[in-house]
């Protein structure tokens, strides 16, 4: 296909503005092209829309986004027009991905490998993110593998092809991509925020169980996986591989190997949102979807729960929900072998695992409602003359109240740690945590 | 450390073949013709590379049918994209494109062909009439379930192609698209990377507008996107079909 510019094409605004040089040709779709331009001595990126593909209409809203301004600084949102009087085309300047991020098919194909502390990351910078985009009143309407990108060691995302939001309610040409639409959109319903949810859960389930929720036993009996066929299985009869009354469309081993691999390694809190997502989020749309708040506590609560077996060194999840039936002690997914767990703090029913290199944000502390990762709260640490002995060290600005189990209270400066001692309570301002050993095997290795 | 921090494989995909079924008659050696599909080709294979690493959900397999003065697997094998080589055609003889059908149809029967799979896309490239029976041949595709499946398409090369023929190839695509006319070397490459890349996308993953029900009044299964335009400014070396 001839491209629409050049390396080195110069356009010229209608506005007078200075030239824009064209850098190089970053990949075409459906509606246009996108090219990494230099302008006002800064790298961007150009979307350049075909003539034949948009309206004024479509102008209009773009405008309208670019005044609304990005949701947060993960969506590369659109920043400002560019018309060409010569070709009477148009397009928008928006910011350029970095290339730390990869696209979701790399991890789909395994081409990045995260680690699942990582994707709990990812999983809540998407909640997060769309969240704000949802508080300001507009829909995405089209979550899928080629819009979102993330950077596979931080866990932080990009939000790529945003001049297709729209407001709640509103109707637009894009209805999504098949796979992740809501079954309502596939039936031809317009996309809103609740088919949104429904989206982030499809990404998500595919980004925990490498999967689709919907491709059990059904799917394998299609032969023949066309039009008719998706209509089918992600429209008129979408039924959960793990409905838990339902049994009929279950996994099949061979064909649906990682949903079964993973399924059972997730805690039940975890499971239980996908279930819910699956099973009353496709019955009632409205309100049986799993919202962003709730994902993005879900996320964290998944994050906090991740252990690392000291014979692999891979990560586990522990699960408290199962400390009864698995006695304590899970097997490792990697190796096998049993994980002695590491002391948790709990705060508020809510047990926060500390492995050798935790680190705990404010928000773990003081509640959901800011969420800083720059710096720590608290983080362990090894008393530096007795290495078999672990602390948690207070990282914060406030001094915090540690209270043993015999009763003796001392204060713990910021700088200083206080010992993983069973039973000890420390009082973080308004909240209070206690140090649990849930193991009694394990009180000194946190390896 | 084990070498994967998660375990499991890769997303499960479908199989995804694609087929030419090129034809290499003696007039394929004239004006370049059979040297400008060799070329189209050639040119393609990087981009549906880069396509194929950006599809999670096929596996595209490729392999090659001729036809002339009989009919024979070119690239016999279902090859991954990834590790696909194009071995130059070359042009003498008939134009026995019954036989390639037939060759086709014992491809297409189950097994070979696996039970779970995307539709299969099938590109009949011509630049004349058959020479033999086509009809029984077609008759046998058509007759198999894969066959009736797949996405059946055709490039005419150059003004003597048999359209009728090429259309009763297709099928209910006929409908759609029609044979691709290509009058030029340049229409020829845009119109296999076209079947190449855009319609391989479509068939593993239709667009959005097709999936809402009601939507399509389209009989086909595999909606097909619009094909690139003919190119209207003919360079005058393009110009010798």
């Amino acid at each position: 296909m001839n491209q629409i510019f050049k390396a080195g094409d110069k356009i010229i605004p209608h506005n007078g503005a200075k030239a824009l040089v064209v850098e190089k040709f970053l990949g075409g779709g459906g509606q246009g092209e996108v090219y990494r331009v230099k302008h006002k001595g800064k790298y961007m990126a150009l979307k350049w829309y075909y003539p034949t593909t948009v309206n004024t209409a479509y102008l209009k809203n773009l405008e309208r986004l670019i005044n609304k301004g990005p949701p947060n600084e993960n969506f590369l949102w659109p920043m400002e027009l560019v018309f060409d009087p010569d070709s009477d085309g148009f397009g928008y300047l928006m910011p350029l991905r970095d290339e730390r991020y990869h696209s979701i098919v790399d991890l789909m194909k395994r081409r990045v490998e995260p680690s699942f502390q990582t994707l709990a990351m990812v999983g809540f910078n998407l909640a997060h993110s769309f969240l704000q985009l949802h508080s300001k009143g507009m829909c995405y309407s089209d979550i899928s593998f080629g819009n979102i990108f993330l950077e596979p060691d931080e866990g932080n995302i990009l939000i790529c092809d945003n001049d297709n939001c729209i407001f709640d309610g509103e109707v637009t040409a894009i209805k999504g991509t098949p796979r992740f639409m809501a079954p309502e959109v596939v039936q031809g319903n317009n996309p809103n925020i609740q088919s949104d949810l429904f989206s982030l859960a499809v990404l998500l389930f595919y980004i925990f169980y490498l999967h689709h929720p919907l491709e059990g036993k059904r799917e394998a009996a299609i032969k023949c996986f066309d039009l008719p066929a998706m209509k089918k299985l992600y429209g008129s009869e979408p039924l959960f591989i793990f409905d838990p009354v339902d049994h009929s469309n279950r996994p099949v081993p061979g064909l649906h190997n990682n949903a079964l691999i993973y399924w059972n390694l997730y805690p039940h809190f975890f499971k239980e949102a996908f279930i819910r997502s699956f099973t009353a989020g496709i019955k009632d749309p409205l309100h049986g979807r799993v919202r962003e708040t709730e994902w993005r506590s879900i996320m964290l609560k998944l994050f906090d729960s991740m252990i690392y077996c000291p014979a692999c060194g891979s990560e586990n999840c522990f699960d408290p929900a199962s400390k009864a039936e698995t006695n304590l002690r899970a097997d490792c997914w990697s190796c096998h072998k049993q994980i002695p767990l590491p002391p948790a703090l709990k705060i508020n029913q809510h047990l926060i695992m500390l492995n050798y290199d935790t680190k705990i944000y404010p928000h773990q502390v003081k509640g959901e409602t800011v969420f800083d990762f720059s710096s720590p709260y608290a983080l362990i640490n090894r008393h530096p003359r007795n290495p078999d002995r672990w602390g948690l060290k207070n990282t914060s600005k406030e001094k915090w109240v540690s209270i043993s189990p015999q009763g003796i209270i001392k204060d713990v400066e910021p700088g200083k740690s206080i010992s993983l001692a069973g039973g000890t309570r420390i009082i973080f301002g308004k909240t209070e945590g206690v140090i649990e050993i849930i193991d009694d095997l394990n009180q000194k290795d946190l390896n | 450390m084990t070498d994967k921090k998660r375990p499991g494989g890769e997303l499960a995909s479908r199989p995804l073949h694609f087929i030419w079924i090129a034809d290499c008659s003696g007039s394929m050696g004239v004006d370049g013709k059979i040297q400008s599909l060799n070329n189209a080709i050639r040119e393609a294979i990087p981009e549906m590379q880069a396509t194929a690493q950006d599809n999670p959900n096929a596996q595209v397999l490729m392999r090659a049918i001729r036809f002339s003065s009989g009919a024979q697997w070119h690239i016999s094998q279902p090859t991954p994209i990834e590790d696909f080589k194009w071995e130059d055609l070359s042009a003498d003889g008939v134009t026995d494109m019954g036989k390639a059908f037939a060759l086709l149809a014992e491809q297409l029967t189950i097994p070979p062909m696996e039970e779970r799979a995307l539709p299969p896309v099938l590109v009949l490239v011509s630049d004349g009439q058959p020479s033999d029976d086509y009809g029984s041949g077609l008759k046998q595709i058509e007759e198999l379930p894969w066959g009736k499946k797949a996405v059946r398409l055709s490039i005419a090369i150059g003004e003597d192609a048999d359209h009728e023929v090429l259309k009763k190839f297709m099928g209910r695509y006929a409908e759609e698209v029609g044979p691709l006319q290509a009058n030029n070397p340049s229409d020829l490459k845009n119109y296999v990377r076209w079947v190449s890349t855009e319609v391989i996308k479509t068939a593993s993953s239709p667009p959005s507008s097709e999936l809402e029900e009601g939507a399509s009044g389209k009989t086909v299964n595999v909606p097909i996107p619009l094909p690139p335009a003919k190119s209207e400014e003919l360079e005058a070396e393009d110009d010798v079909w």
